[in-house]
């Protein structure tokens, strides 16, 4: 094969890998400017990922529903369509296995286990993982922890962007303020 | 040129063993031996350099610099992404040698997952570990063939097996039927260096990491009949210790042939498993269900290893009688056996090994090769020492049958150094 269809080739090549990075920021700017705003009340814990660096996992009061349905496969998918109660937290409307027909947002989350006693399905949502500077991470879970041992009811939340089933968590805040600037300032 | 060639050359001829004139010829054939090839050991000095500054950059990245705003962190995703691409195209553009070819592939490896990650970083993307391990893998293949790169198809390998395992073990209990594609796509690479490169070493490193990765992975393609493992295993050993005996591989130095060894340990490994009566009780707490996943795998392997058997039939490369190439089939039968409830597969794989074990002792008495020869007698140690922990033979039998292993030993080998020197 002759140099030159050999770098076409590359330059192709080059192009996908400059694609995929940039189609997933584009992807997911796009639910970010157009989607809908939820705050998710939260709990979130320090572990880290071999090549992505220190994130904190966000464990979610929603993460349950009550169903009668109780054939769910572990690891399947779950629609999961949300509504936001009086103090303008996200809560949980209906579960399904295949999307419904309403203008309602949803995000496709992954089926954990159902509890035949409680009739209640446990699902995981799919942003969990909120990435950190890898000094502050641990701080992190110490703050939520002290934060959540005053009298107050449980005020951290993850503001999250929905938009067509996907989302983009864009910030973990506690008493208003962003994780990141309120652990700097308990130090 | 290599250093102790040269005091050799210059004391051959201080003894004048050989003249001045065939020195300088030695001296000019080396010379010119070593224009042709690059400089082997900068070329993976290189490769080491690019492997290490590629990682150091994912691991600066991963620091998640709180600092930056969103689109600076995306301008760092994208740079060493970039500084990779341009390197790689000017080393096309300008027919580099090996060690640019080699170096500029491994760097833009370790950009594509660093850029990638760094993004998943900025957007708190979850993502899963095994697709973001494929997409990465599958951004890169293209370059082992582009670059004509030996470093980049062993990153290749490595990293389908952990994305295969990450996805087969840890992430639930899923099949990755992705594994094969990936493994594909290596082939003609392996077909082309074996064509070219038979005996170079890097030829040999993927005889041992292509069997080593298909031995890793296989347990994931058990889905939920887990007892038929032990036949996929087996049968897995047996092909890889046909495709060792294609005269091919066999003809080479054993060390260069990974098939071969890791085909013959892992049927010997099997075998010593499944003689344990604790592990046939196991299994058969479970109904035999046919037409399972694992049913196919194991028909898939069995076919493949019987066909590379007829194949060296029709080539008349299969001249003695070697119990080793049949142990897949033997196995099969027994396995049935036992699946039908009956202890006598036990038995019959104790014979199994102790046959083989023999058949060890006599090809390495046969070839003079006293590692054969020793693998053997340690193949029925292994099945003695085994029987120690679930029979009830009293010490004093066990004891004898210890020393006369032992004693197995020394003569074995004591008779092969005399007829080693009769033969001198």
């Amino acid at each position: 094969m002759k140099t030159i269809h050999i770098f076409i080739l590359f330059i192709g090549l080059a192009i996908a890998q400059l694609f995929v990075p940039a189609q997933m920021i584009f992807n997911k700017e796009s639910i970010i400017s157009n989607g809908a705003a939820y705050k998710f009340k939260t709990q979130p814990v320090d572990p880290s990922d071999p090549y992505r660096g220190k994130y904190i996992n966000l464990n979610y009061d929603v993460r349950a529903y009550k169903t009668t349905d109780s054939i769910w496969e572990r690891k399947d998918k779950v629609y999961v369509y949300l509504e936001t109660d009086s103090l303008g937290f996200a809560k949980v409307s209906e579960v399904s296995k295949e999307p419904l027909n309403t203008s309602k947002d949803f995000i496709i989350a992954e089926v954990g286990w159902y509890s035949k006693i409680e009739q209640e399905l446990n699902f995981n949502l799919p942003f969990n993982r909120y990435y950190m500077e890898e000094t502050k991470a641990y701080d992190a879970e110490v703050a939520v922890r002290n934060n959540q041992r005053d009298s107050l009811p449980n005020n951290t939340y993850a503001l999250v962007y929905i938009k067509n089933g996907e989302a983009v968590l864009n910030d973990v805040v506690i008493n208003e303020i962003s994780i990141k600037d309120y652990v700097d300032k308990v130090d | 040129m290599n250093s102790k060639i040269l005091n050799d050359i210059k004391e051959l001829v201080e003894e004048q063993v050989i003249s001045n004139k065939v020195a300088a010829n030695i001296e000019n054939y080396y010379k010119s031996k070593k224009a042709d090839s690059p400089n082997r050991l900068f070329t993976v000095f290189a490769v080491l350099g690019s492997t290490l500054v590629g990682l150091g950059i994912i691991l600066i990245l991963a620091h998640n610099w709180d600092d930056f705003s969103r689109s600076i962190k995306t301008i760092f995703a994208f740079a060493p992404l970039i500084i990779g691409q341009l390197i790689v195209g000017y080393t096309i553009l300008k027919k580099k040698n090996t060690t640019w070819r080699e170096a500029s592939g491994v760097f833009l490896f370790f950009a594509v997952g660093a850029s990638m990650a760094l993004v998943s970083q900025i957007y708190n993307i979850p993502g899963n570990f095994s697709s973001y391990m494929l997409t990465w893998i599958l951004l890169c293949a293209p370059l082992i063939y582009l670059l004509k790169s030996n470093a980049l198809a062993i990153l290749h390998i490595v990293f389908t097996t952990n994305y295969a395992c990450a996805f087969g073990y840890f992430n639930g209990n899923q099949t990755p039927w992705l594994y094969i594609l990936l493994l594909a796509i290596l082939i003609p690479h392996y077909y082309l260096l074996l064509k070219n490169k038979k005996t170079h070493n890097i030829t040999s490193i993927f005889n041992w990491l292509i069997p080593l990765s298909v031995i890793i992975v296989l347990g994931a393609f058990v889905d939920r009949t887990e007892e038929l493992g032990f036949l996929m295993y087996v049968i897995l050993f047996g092909l890889l210790y046909n495709i060792g005996k294609l005269p091919f591989f066999d003809n080479q130095k054993l060390r260069r042939n990974g098939h071969l060894v890791l085909g013959s340990l892992g049927t010997i490994y099997m075998l010593l498993l499944t003689s344990f009566e604790w592990l046939w009780k196991d299994i058969l707490r479970h109904d035999m269900v046919f037409g399972t996943q694992e049913m196919y795998v194991s028909l898939i392997l069995f076919i493949s290893t019987i066909g590379v058997l007829i194949f060296s039939y029709s080539k008349k490369w299969i001249q003695n009688f070697n119990l080793f190439q049949y142990v897949f089939i033997l196995f099969s039968i027994i396995f049935f056996i036992g699946m039908s409830g009956s202890f006598a597969s036990i038995a019959l794989i104790n014979f199994l090994i102790l046959a083989l074990g023999i058949l060890a002792i006599k090809i390495g008495a046969d070839k003079f090769h006293f590692g054969i020869l020793n693998y053997g007698l340690l193949i029925i140690t292994a099945l003695i020492a085994c029987r120690f922990f679930d029979t009830n033979m009293s010490f004093v039998i066990r004891g004898l049958l210890f020393v006369g292993v032992g004693v197995g030993f020394f003569f074995t080998n004591y008779i092969m150094l005399k007829r080693q020197k009769l033969n001198k």
